[in-house]
């Protein structure tokens, strides 16, 4: 084995120590844009060889932001290249009934499971990332709007958007 | 009620949720959607290929075709100095050929006419700036020498005979190692060889093998 050079040595290891703990919630967010174990198995492995090679832009700020933003690109530009994600529409016309979904309905069983994660895979890619970004990695809507650049604001309206579309998918799934 | 307390009523299934579930259904989302966590293997493999990221690079691509450049330009060269040095070699041996021919004719055979090698040898001192060596081989007896130039350069001639046959010994200094070589002209053998710095062509119309065994008293003794 090749001896690494020392300030490789400590770049590696600083890395190590700040962005690799984050494994977990790169590989949620590639699983849940790409819907696939394997191809998010891949890139969340290159996402990192990208966030190792750019690790001088890292400024010290959160580790867990900086890496997501990472491998929110890698998966965006490869599933662009593979052309199978057609991009959402920003029509604003596009609004869900106005009458909300009787809640009470829903009920948290495993068919209901199986409903939510249908439904979230169902999601345009957009809508799709705000909300695991929002709801399983509790981002802020600024964390949110710096990782997939875009203002607060559409930030905001794809979170509004995209829950519409889960409360109608559920309500039509459950019925 | 805030998301937290949405969550834990969901897990009873308290039917109080629905008004909370119509303004937020990401509680659902974030309480019931599935967190994939990564597989254990995937770290692994990513401390690898890091490793692999950080490991010097050793420049093997233009260090091949750096090595291959090396490679053909000595092969070119060489083949170049081997060609110049046969066709020098081959300069040199019509050079012999013709100084033989010339020594044979007229009457320039000897300048020192001697049996002696020590009348021979120092008649040189004062007219080449080398010292031939000067032997007697056992069989050739020693007629004599002379001055010749052989391709341009000044060398002594060392005359030996056999029965009827002369032999011709040309010596001249040379940094060059000569190839070794036995060749025939016009039923004239020639060999080539050097010795401590020294290039020396024989030849004579004697047979090869005589010639040969010449050659090989010659450099023992």
């Amino acid at each position: 084995m090749a001896v690494i050079p020392a300030p490789m040595a400590n770049k590696l290891a600083l890395f190590e120590q700040s962005v690799l703990p984050h494994l977990n919630a790169a590989y949620n967010l590639a699983r849940w844009l790409t819907r696939s174990a394997t191809d998010a198995e891949d890139l969340v492995q290159e996402a990192y060889l990208r966030a190792f090679r750019s690790f001088e832009t890292f400024q010290g700020q959160d580790a867990r932001a900086w890496l997501l933003a990472i491998v929110r690109n890698t998966c965006f530009t490869w599933m662009r290249k593979k052309g199978d994600q057609p991009a959402i529409e920003f029509d604003e016309q596009i609004h869900g009934p106005e009458d909300a979904p009787d809640a009470e309905s829903i009920l948290l069983n495993e068919a209901a499971l199986g409903s939510l994660q249908n439904c979230l895979e169902a999601l345009p890619l957009e809508y799709r990332e705000a909300i695991v970004l929002r709801e399983l990695e509790e981002l802020s809507y600024r964390e949110i709007s710096d990782i997939a650049r875009v203002p607060i604001g559409t930030v905001m309206s794809r979170l509004a958007r995209a829950r519409r579309r889960l409360q109608q998918c559920l309500e039509g799934a459950l019925k | 009620m805030n998301c937290e307390i949405a969550r834990r009523l969901m897990e009873t299934n308290d039917p109080s949720l629905a008004q909370h579930l119509r303004s937020c259904p990401s509680c659902i989302v974030g309480a019931h959607a599935r967190y994939y966590e990564a597989p254990p293997a995937l770290e692994q493999k990513i401390r690898a290929s890091l490793r692999r990221e950080t490991a010097p690079s050793v420049p093997w691509r233009p260090l091949a075709i750096a090595a291959s450049i090396l490679l053909a330009v000595s092969a070119i060269w060489n083949v170049v100095l081997l060609r110049s040095r046969v066709g020098q070699n081959e300069l040199v041996a019509e050079d012999v050929f013709s100084d033989h021919l010339r020594s044979l004719n007229g009457t320039h055979l000897l300048d020192v006419p001697s049996s002696d090698q020590h009348t021979v040898k120092p008649w040189f001192a004062g007219k080449l700036d080398f010292s031939p060596p000067v032997k007697d081989v056992a069989g050739f007896p020693l007629l004599g020498g002379r001055l010749e130039y052989v391709a341009g350069h000044p060398a002594a001639a060392l005359v030996y005979g056999r029965r009827a046959h002369i032999v011709n010994v040309f010596v001249w200094p040379s940094n060059a190692a000569a190839p070794e070589s036995t060749q025939t002209r016009k039923g004239y053998h020639l060999r080539s060889w050097s010795d401590n710095g020294m290039a020396f062509w024989a030849i004579s119309d004697l047979n090869g093998s005589e010639l040969a065994q010449f050659v090989a008293l010659l450099r023992q003794g």
